[in-house]
């Protein structure tokens, strides 16, 4: 009865599991460390978009309820989400000679940093972007579809940002170097790419990705310090689900863990006493079924890269 | 391992000594030069002991997170002993030795040792947070005999220890009132949300018990989620027209924007946790407008809670909060045992520290109205003291009555609307 609505918000929630998944999977495949401070790579977006949009304002005429000087501050979440990435790489990541286990343990302590630096300059409460509360757009309400339009603009802008990520992939020289890359990093390095550079241009694609997640998440809701790190476990499943490593994979696992969260209402609409309060524990039980079946995720082929 | 902790146990115990008798000697010297100002010439015959004052203990959160509960109380604690003293619990002084619970179960339980084993109090106040207030009253004060009254403990859990008395109203009393203001509003059918922890839970099963209509949905909600849409969906898809919300500030505030994003105007109604500046400031105008909350309250329109904010604010220059209110009354009713019982025990305090607060007898409004009475040869039973934070009347359980006032959002702002006794 009330499925299309389920099925709408999951569709917007998605949207954001997706482009953070995305560069969790691209990090892990060429720099080759599950990174925990992807979480908060989101956050940091998000408050960086609340900066820029603070001291820019509505500026411009309104798309979708956003002004465009929104939109603007959402360049610069993602400028800055990979800004603090590259920086991060260049002094903490890099100098350390410790392995992929090392590194995802330094993640999870470059996670708290920063987290408590926001937690500093913003305090612990929540935050919410200046643009104004958006009512359901009427037109959708007869068909049962209660979706904002900022709703829509978050999957739209979500879209775009995939599609692009798409056509750098598979039509430009980058996209190629870097597919060769997660592939066979030596044998990359062996044909002559400059795997340094390819490397740190995933870092950029894959925070700046997040950085987009994040902002796009503080629109959905609020803005907490730890509204990004709140989301790493499930945009952990996804990337797993899709098959870690694999770019496409982690859009899929994305799309399906954020609808499976969205969608356990109907457990309890059909009378199974499964609450709302478990969606994320069936989201993992679902993952952990396909692992089962595919232990390598959906989209995951033998194990490669330097990865564990 | 047993004689390690015995010896960390041990080496506490003479630290707090040192620390206790340091703070005796103090408090000694503040009593002898009021002795040299006033009762010099006083010839007291009933005086049990060297001092001429009958000493209680109090377990307060000088420091740690409920430092501001702990500075408020203090504050009440002053004015009540002041007003006390004034008149003398029977001829003699009452005086209160404070300890500091840091806020914590540990220290706290330390702090109330020090006060039973070494001071002798027969009757300890304390203390702010429900679980410090267990802690004490199940590793010190159970079986001892000494009377223990928490002055800001609200959790549900209390009501099981019947000898841990609390002058604030147990959470219980607002689910019920919840449940009365829904009916009485016209609701039957009411759909119910609660913060999946213990605090939530207690309060909806006590929901439940008292609501006389059907709960048509109830489902708990995780903390801290970014997103509550497809609870909010799942309540709009219950067609019930009152909501009832048991959560904290922010989760509140998500679900709030979710409700308004999804284009549901349902009649809220929530717990006092659910109140906050934050959730005004992070909801759109006019999301909650017509929202029910109950609080706990002291009775604003009663003389006595005026004269007492007045002399609060007069010595302080802020107004008193409901929690320094239920301090103040501690002390007052810890006096009025004292004069009433037949002797300076915990057991003989024990026996009428209810009685003085419950009806039967006459109402009084101040410890003077009540001394009065005590004075003429009155008996616990005589008495009913009516509190500065409400009717007190400690049931069985050692739980008050409480009183609760109803706020509703008026123009995105909290408004009372309603003083309500449970």
């Amino acid at each position: 009865m009330s499925l299309i609505e389920y099925a709408a918000n999951g569709v917007v929630y998605s949207s954001i599991i997706v482009l953070g998944s995305i560069g969790l999977s691209l990090i892990y495949s060429i720099a080759g460390f599950a990174n925990f401070a992807h979480g908060d790579t989101l956050t940091v977006g998000a408050y960086a978009a609340l900066v820029s949009f603070g001291v820019v304002g509505g500026v411009g005429f309104s798309v979708l309820g956003l002004p465009m000087g929104f939109f603007l501050a959402l360049l610069v979440g993602i400028a800055v989400a990979a800004v603090v990435a590259i920086v991060t790489e260049k002094l903490v990541y890099e100098p350390l000679d410790i392995g992929s286990i090392g590194l995802l343990i330094t993640s999870i302590g470059v996670a708290f940093v920063y987290r408590a630096l926001i937690q500093m300059g913003f305090g612990a409460d929540a935050i919410r972007y200046d643009v104004g509360a958006v009512r359901p757009i009427e037109a959708l309400l007869p068909y049962g579809i209660r979706l904002t339009q900022h709703d829509v603009a978050i999957v739209i802008s979500a879209a775009v940002l995939v599609t692009g990520l798409h056509v750098l992939l598979q039509h430009t020289d980058l996209g190629r170097k870097m597919r060769a890359m997660a592939d066979n990093p030596d044998l990359a390095r062996a044909s002559g790419i400059r795997t340094y550079r390819i490397k740190l241009w995933s870092w950029i694609i894959g925070a700046g990705l997040a950085g987009a997640g994040g902002v796009f998440l503080g629109l959905f809701n609020q803005l907490l310090p730890r509204m990004g790190f709140n989301l790493l476990l499930v945009i952990f499943a996804a990337v797993i689900l899709g098959g870690i490593g694999s770019v496409y994979g982690a859009m899929l696992g994305g799309f399906l863990i954020g609808m499976v969260v969205q969608l356990t209402p109907i457990l309890s609409d059909v009378g199974i006493p499964i609450g709302i309060e478990y969606a994320n524990a069936v989201a993992f039980l679902i993952m952990v079924a396909v692992l089962l079946v595919r232990p390598t995720g959906i989209a995951g082929e033998a194990v490669g890269g330097e990865g564990v | 391992m047993r004689g390690n902790t015995n010896l960390v146990q041990n080496r506490r115990d003479v630290l707090t000594a040192a620390g206790g008798a340091g703070l005796l000697a103090l408090a000694g010297c503040v009593g002898t030069t009021e002795e040299n100002g006033d009762d010099s010439d006083d010839s007291d015959d009933g005086g049990d002991g060297d001092d001429d004052a009958y000493t209680i203990g109090m377990v307060d959160s000088l420091t740690g997170s409920l430092a501001d509960f702990g500075e408020r109380n203090q504050r009440a604690k002053e004015l009540a002993l002041e007003h006390v003293n004034e008149i003398g619990v029977g001829d003699q002084e009452l005086e209160i030795i404070v300890e500091d619970s840091e806020s914590e179960s540990q220290p706290g339980v330390s702090a109330a040792q020090k006060l039973v084993n070494q001071d002798n109090v027969p009757f300890v106040i304390g203390a702010v947070g429900s679980g410090v207030s267990l802690s004490i009253y199940e590793s010190v004060i159970e079986g001892t005999g000494v009377v223990q009254l928490s002055q800001n403990s609200t959790g549900l859990g209390l009501t099981d220890f019947p000898g841990l008395l609390r002058m604030s109203p147990s959470g219980r009393t607002q689910s019920v009132a919840l449940a009365d203001i829904i009916s009485e509003d016209g609701y039957d059918e009411v759909a119910v949300t609660y913060i999946n922890d213990e605090f939530g839970e207690s309060l909806y099963d006590a929901f439940e018990e008292a609501y006389d209509g059907e709960i048509v949905y109830d489902s708990a909600h995780d903390g801290e989620e970014a997103s509550y849409d497809s609870l909010v969906s799942q309540m709009g898809g219950s067609d019930a027209e009152a909501w009832l919300c048991i959560t904290y500030q922010q989760e509140f505030a998500t679900i709030v924007n979710d409700m308004y994003s999804g284009g549901y105007e349902p009649q809220l109604y929530g717990a006092d946790s659910n109140r906050g500046d934050s959730v005004l400031e992070n909801t759109p105008e006019g999301s909650m407008d017509g929202m029910k909350l109950v609080e706990p309250a002291a009775p604003e329109d009663q003389d006595n809670y005026q004269e007492f904010a007045d002399a609060f604010e007069a010595e302080h220059g802020e107004a008193p909060t409901a929690w320094s209110a239920f301090t103040y009354d501690c002390v007052v009713t810890a006096a009025l045992s004292i004069e009433a019982a037949d002797e300076f025990s915990g057991d003989a305090l024990g026996e009428v520290v209810r009685d003085v607060t419950r009806p039967e007898g006459e109402e009084v409004f101040s410890y003077e109205e009540a001394h009065e009475i005590l004075a003429d040869g009155g008996s616990a039973d005589d008495i009913n003291y009516q509190g500065v934070s409400g009717p007190i009347d400690f049931d069985e359980n050692g739980d008050p009555r409480g009183s609760l006032v109803v706020m509703e959002v008026q123009d995105h702002d909290y408004v009372s609307t309603e003083f309500r006794e449970a």
